[in-house]
Parts: structure tokens; sequence; C-alpha cells
């Protein structure tokens, strides 16, 4: 059990800034996720505070202790890496006691042949390897633990790698996309899986996806990376529906929000093309406003009215329980993704007219920067204005 | 199905070929070994397995298969373990290692029988600059107490430096005691680079996540990690190495032929040149055939079991 803590990390490799000054404080027993695009620097931090690679500045803190000194092998976390890294000669058994054969045993203990001479080390062996059973017992994979790596599906290594780590109860897991070479049924089980997992063992969690889905299914807390920055931090709940930064808003959420460009007075009043939202922004901005929506923030209006975007159904995306239309605005430039029931759906086809009304109250607005600008609180009295 | 028979005339060159150049004269020779045919004489006996029963009872070719197999049993240990040494070495450095990698391969590169003649000229007894280096640590005082062991208070004559002192330096060629060891150590020389260059390549497979794992889990020093990643890992390299290694080595031919010819007292008469020394220089081609067909075996013995038995058992997937 432990917190751990990043102040002020930084990373360069050669002349690139792969990381910029880094904050972040884990509390013990959470299960935080990075997430964030391909190459934004989230295997960097995790192999940063793994001790794996060293930062070019900042400090990390296991339990309010600065170990930037510490040897990875001393700073009592376990990884599962994403290829699994599992040991090819050694059979599952062997796999899982690596990591308390080097822990345990001492180095005479471990000398091929004078080890058994040792006295005490057939105890340890056996506790040892009780140890081990009891983790392929959580993990359910007993039955495997004759067999070498290579004979075992992506699944059963993906356990037997979460075995290796979890058999010694370290202080904290990282986890670096350990679920993104298993297929697509198998990712969702063991999304509920490791999120039980990290209910019953209680330990820190440091998990590292590029799939928001994933972030946004199992995390206390997501950390959004974006160019070597978080961008936010916060509850799954909280990101996806409180967006701080444009970014945030289209990385988080599938399908992507919808971002149109707004206009606003100099009383910030919201327009956006050419439809009044009868909101207005709490602070009057300049330059070029983006807007955005959910795809479950419209509704579908039977007839054209002034406070609705026109389109033109271009796609039907029927995912079961729910069914995406794609609209092309009649501006020709922008497109509308829309969440109906499939009931609604029903008898729109490829090609009809659709009136689109953004739900006003979820509008979310940006600024030139892609900062996040607030709303006035009180639209009814401006409204009349 | 109507099959047609175009296909063996696909085949048909490639196996004709096969046959006439690899296959043919391997049984020639085997056929060759049960006769005693001389090149130049018009007619043959069949002497069944006499030529072979000389292998077993004539001193010359009890030397013979010690002196190969004396050769075999140094270079291939010290060069596999010279060229594992230092492709790790290499593979560590964060620059140079272009450089050390073609220092290294250049005895590959050179031809034995161009590097014998410097080495013949190094280790001359009389004008040789490796016996005029130990000649003059004779007369520098701590150096000489250093080799010796005399500092620790040993009798200097005892040790093999103090006596080399006094008596001259050995005669590395012409010294039946020194001779093999001199080939083998030129041997080694030459191995060792293209050892090196098969394991560089074998360390670049090696998976870095391996590295990070064995750390993760608690093997902090570098010997913990060498035995728990790279040694396992480089398991089919091991046996290709120690396959090549060893069939390089039986066929060790132009260092004796160029440096010792056998001798002295057919101290490095090892088995390529006892060929050629019966069946090319004396026409002998019974005995030269028989010694071929030995030799072949164990080259045939080695690599099966190599690639049959230790194969199985580093190839992990
Ligand atoms: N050892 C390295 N040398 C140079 N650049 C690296 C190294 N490791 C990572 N990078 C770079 O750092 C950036 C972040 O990498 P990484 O942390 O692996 O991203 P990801 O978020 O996909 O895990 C990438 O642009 C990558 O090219
Ligand atoms: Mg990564």
């Amino acid at each position: 059990m432990a917190s751990i803590g990043l102040r002020g990390i930084t990373k360069t490799f050669g002349d690139t800034q792969v990381l910029n000054a880094i904050d972040l404080h884990i509390a013990d027993g959470e299960f935080l996720t990075l997430v964030g695009p391909s190459g934004c620097g989230k295997s960097t931090t995790l192999r940063i505070i793994a001790g794996l690679e060293a930062q070019t500045e900042g400090d990390v803190e296991i339990d309010g202790a600065v170990v930037n000194h510490v040897r990875p092998s001393r700073r009592d976390l376990a990884m599962v890496f994403q290829s699994y890294a599992l040991y090819p000669h050694l059979s599952v058994r062997q796999n899982l006691a690596t990591p308390l054969l080097l822990r345990d045993l001492g180095f005479w203990e471990r000398f091929p042949l004078f080890g058994a001479l040792v006295p005490g080390r057939r105890k340890k062996i056996e506790t040892l390897g009780a140890a081990v059973r009891d983790t392929a017992g959580t993990l359910e994979i007993e039955h495997l633990l004759e067999r070498k790596p290579g004979q075992l599906s992506g699944g059963q290594r993906q356990r037997v790698a979460l075995g290796r780590a979890m058999v010694r109860n370290p202080a904290a897991f990282l986890m670096d996309e350990p679920l993104s070479n298993l297929d697509a049924g198998l990712r969702v089980h063991m999304r509920a899986e490791l999120s039980e997992l990290h209910r019953n063992l209680g330990t820190t969690f440091v998990y590292v996806t590029h799939d928001q889905a994933e972030a946004l299914t199992m995390s206390d807390r997501m950390a959004v990376m974006l160019d070597g920055d978080i961008l936010q931090l916060g509850a799954p709940d909280d990101v996806y529906q409180n967006p701080q930064d444009l970014r945030v808003a289209e990385f988080v959420g599938s399908p992507k929000i919808n971002v149109l460009p707004g206009e606003c007075d100099s009383a910030g009043r919201l327009s956006c093309l050419g439809v009044a939202l009868e909101r207005r922004l709490a602070k009057s901005a300049d330059g070029a406003i983006s807007l955005g929506w959910r795809p479950e923030h419209f509704t579908l209006h039977p007839g054209e009215t002034s406070e609705c975007f026109a389109g033109r159904l271009v796609y039907k995306e029927n995912l079961g329980a729910d069914v995406y239309l794609h609209a092309a605005l009649a501006d020709g430039a922008h497109r509308l993704i829309v969440r109906v029931t499939p009931a609604r759906a029903h008898d729109a086809a490829v090609g009809d007219a659709l009136w689109l009304d953004p739900d006003a109250g979820r509008t979310m607005a940006f600024g030139p920067d892609g900062r996040r600008l607030a709303l006035a609180e009180d639209d009814e009295a401006e409204r009349v204005v | 199905m109507v099959r047609s028979r175009a296909h063996l005339w696909f085949v048909a060159p490639a196996i004709i070929l096969m046959i006439v150049l690899l296959i043919a004269p391997i049984f020639v020779a085997a056929a060759l070994s049960f006769t005693d045919y001389n090149l130049g004489n018009p007619g043959f006996n069949w002497v069944g397995w006499k030529n072979y029963e000389s292998l077993t009872k004539f001193s010359s070719y009890k030397k013979m298969f010690t002196a190969s197999l004396t050769y075999v049993v140094v270079v291939v240990p010290v060069s596999v373990a010279l060229g594992l040494g230092a492709a790790m070495l290499i593979s560590s450095l964060r620059f140079g290692g272009e450089m050390y990698k073609a220092i290294f391969f250049l005895p590959v590169m050179a031809t034995l029988l161009a590097m014998a003649i410097v080495w013949e000229f190094a280790l001359h007894p009389v004008v040789g600059v490796v016996n005029d280096v130990l000649r003059t640590g004779c007369d520098i005082g701590w150096l000489h107490a250093l080799l010796t062991g005399s500092w620790l208070g040993f009798d200097p004559a005892g040790s093999w430096y103090g006596s080399s002192c006094t008596e001259d330096f050995p005669v590395w060629f012409g010294d039946k005691k020194y001779a093999l060891g001199t080939i083998a150590f030129i041997g080694i020389w030459q191995a060792f680079g293209f050892n090196m260059v098969l394991y560089l390549a074998g360390l670049t497979a090696v998976p870095r996540e391996l590295y990070s794992a064995a750390e993760m889990d608690g093997a902090s020093s570098a010997w913990e990690r060498f035995r728990l990643v790279t040694w396992p890992m480089l398991g089919p390299t091991h046996v290709f190495v120690v396959t090549i290694t060893s069939i390089r080595s039986f066929q060790v031919f132009d260092t004796v032929e160029a440096l010792t010819r056998g001798g002295p007292a057919k101290s490095t008469y090892v088995m390529v040149y006892a060929i050629f020394e019966k069946g090319v220089k004396q026409n002998l081609l019974g005995i030269g055939s028989a010694i071929t067909v030995v030799f072949l075996a164990f080259v045939l013995v080695l690599t099966i079991t190599q690639v049959y038995f230790v194969n199985r058992r580093v190839h992990y997937s």
C-alpha cells in the first residue's frame, strides 16, 4: 500500500522534451488511469515512477519519501507490461516464483547446487510455493502452471503477467496498456475483472491506456495526457461531463463530441451557424469560439425551427441499444453525430432532412486557446434582454 | 485427377546437381576408403576395414585425433566466451560500438593464410616482437618480480617466466609443448570476432522489456539479469555459434600448413592436414578417404546433436 507523488517531473530524450513538469498525486489504494493518445508520454511517466527511466528534473515520492535514487527493485512496485514480458524459457510456475526467489532468497541460497545446502532454504521454498499456488488460484491459472508462456493464449499470458505482479504483494501496481493485445471481447471482460481485483486487493493501481473507454470504466480518477502535459485530472464522470479543454473533450467520449464554430456578441450571447442558443458566456470572449455537444445532447425536432440545426441524414450507425445518426449540416462544412433510441431512428432513412435541437443547457464553450469558457448561470434573466 | 509428370522435369536438374556435386563425392570417398587406391596406379584392391584399422593402430593417427580434439576443445569455449563478452560490452556502449565491431571483425575478413605470415613473424623465436617484449620484461625489475611472483616470496626460477628469462623464451612453433597451443591461440584470435558478430545479432533480438521486467522482479545486479534474461534468450544463438565454431575448428588447416606442417613431432597434425598430407601430397587416396569419412562423421554427429537435441530446448515458442 502506498501513495505515489510526482513533483515537477520533466523528461527530455536528446533535444525533445516528452514530459513538461508533470505534477500528480496518487492516493493510497486509488485506481488512477493515465490516458492519452499514443506518444504523449504515458509509458515514460510510468517508467519514471517505476525507476526504469530517470527523470531529467523533479521528484518521485512513494509514501512521502523521495525515491529518485532508489533502484526499481527496491521501490516495491510491480509492473505489467504491454507485451507481458514473461520469461519464455521458464514455466508459468517459475515465472510466478521468480520475483519471490529474487527477493526472498539470499545470493547463496539462489546459487546453483550449493544453494540447497544453506539452512532454512527449504522452508522458504515451501512458503514461496504456497504463495505461487495462492496467486494462481486467485487468477484461475492453476492448470497452466507447468506450461511455458509460448503455449498460452494471449488472455492466459495476460493472467500470468498479472500473477507475476501480484505474487509478492507489491505496494502498488503499474500497468502499461495491459489489455491492448487482447481481442475486443476479452478486453471488456478483463476490465471488469481488473476492477474487481483492485477492489479486493485494495492496492494502488496506476494504469496506462490509450483507450478512453478503459479509463472511463475502471478508474477512480483519470489523468488525460497530451504532448507531455496532464490536461485534466478528475473522476471519469467529471472529465466526461465537464472537460476543461477542447482536446480533452475531443479525446474522451465515443463517438466524439460534436464541435461547431460559435460566435458571441459583446454581451457574451452565444450563437452557432445562425442559431441563437439563448445562453450567455460569463465573460465575453474575443476570437474564434468552439461549441461542443455530446451526441446524447440533441433531440430530433419534427419540423424546421430557428433553434435547430438543419441537416441531412448521411449514415445510420446502429449499435442495437442506441443508434447514432450522422447528419451533414446545411452549410455543407460540418457534421453532427446524434444519439437516438432505435424507436426514434426507425423511420429515418439516409437522405432524409433532420432538424437537430441542441440541449442549450449542456453547451460547452471553448475559447480560441481551447480552454473551457464558463456559461453565465443567470440565463432566465438574460433571455428577456 | 490426371497428374502430369511435368514437376519431375522441374526438380530433376536440382536433384541431379545435388547428387553429382554434394552426395556422390561423399559416397566415392566412402568407397575409396575401403581400397588401397593410389592416384596414378592402374588398379586397386578392396582391403575392407584395413584403412580404418590403421587409423586406430598407428600412433601418428592417435596424435591426429588428439591434436584435432584438443584444438576444438580449446578454441570453441574460449572463442565463444570471448565473443559473447565482447558482444555484451559493445552493445552496452553508447558510442564507438561500430569502431570496435570493425576492429574485432578484421581478423575474420583477412585471410588466415595472410595473417599466419604476420604471426609467424611476430612469434619468431629470435627476431619476433613477442619474445622481444618478453625478454625486455626480464630486465625491468618490478615487472620481473610481478610476473615471476617473487614479490610474494616465490622463487623466481620456479615460475615459467623466471625460468624462461634465464633459459630464453619458447620457440613457439618449433616446440611440441607450445605449437598446438600457439595454433589454437591464432584460431581463437580469428574466430572470436565472428562469434562476436553473431552474438551482437542475437543480443539485438532480446526484448528490452524483459530486462525491465527482470529489474522490477528484483534482479538488481547485472549478473542476475544476465542469468535470468540474456543467457537463456541467447539460446538459439549459442547453439548456432557453438556448432559453427566447432565445425570451423575441426576444419582448421591453413595455419597448420603455413606455420607448422603438422609438426613438431605431429603435435599439430590435425585431421584436415592429415587428409591433405595423405590424400594429396602422398597420393594415398585410400587412407586419405578413410580419414575424410571419420572427419565427416565427427562433423555430422556434432551438427545432429546440436540441431536436434539442443535446438529443441532453446526455442521457447
Ligand atoms: N528511449 C527513448 N528515446 C527517445 N525517445 C523516446 C524514448 N522513449 C520514448 N521516447 C519518445 O517519447 C515520447 C513518449 O513516449 P511514450 O511515453 O512511450 O508514449 P506513450 O504515451 O505512447 O506510452 C514519444 O514521442 C517517443 O518517441
Ligand atoms: Mg506506451
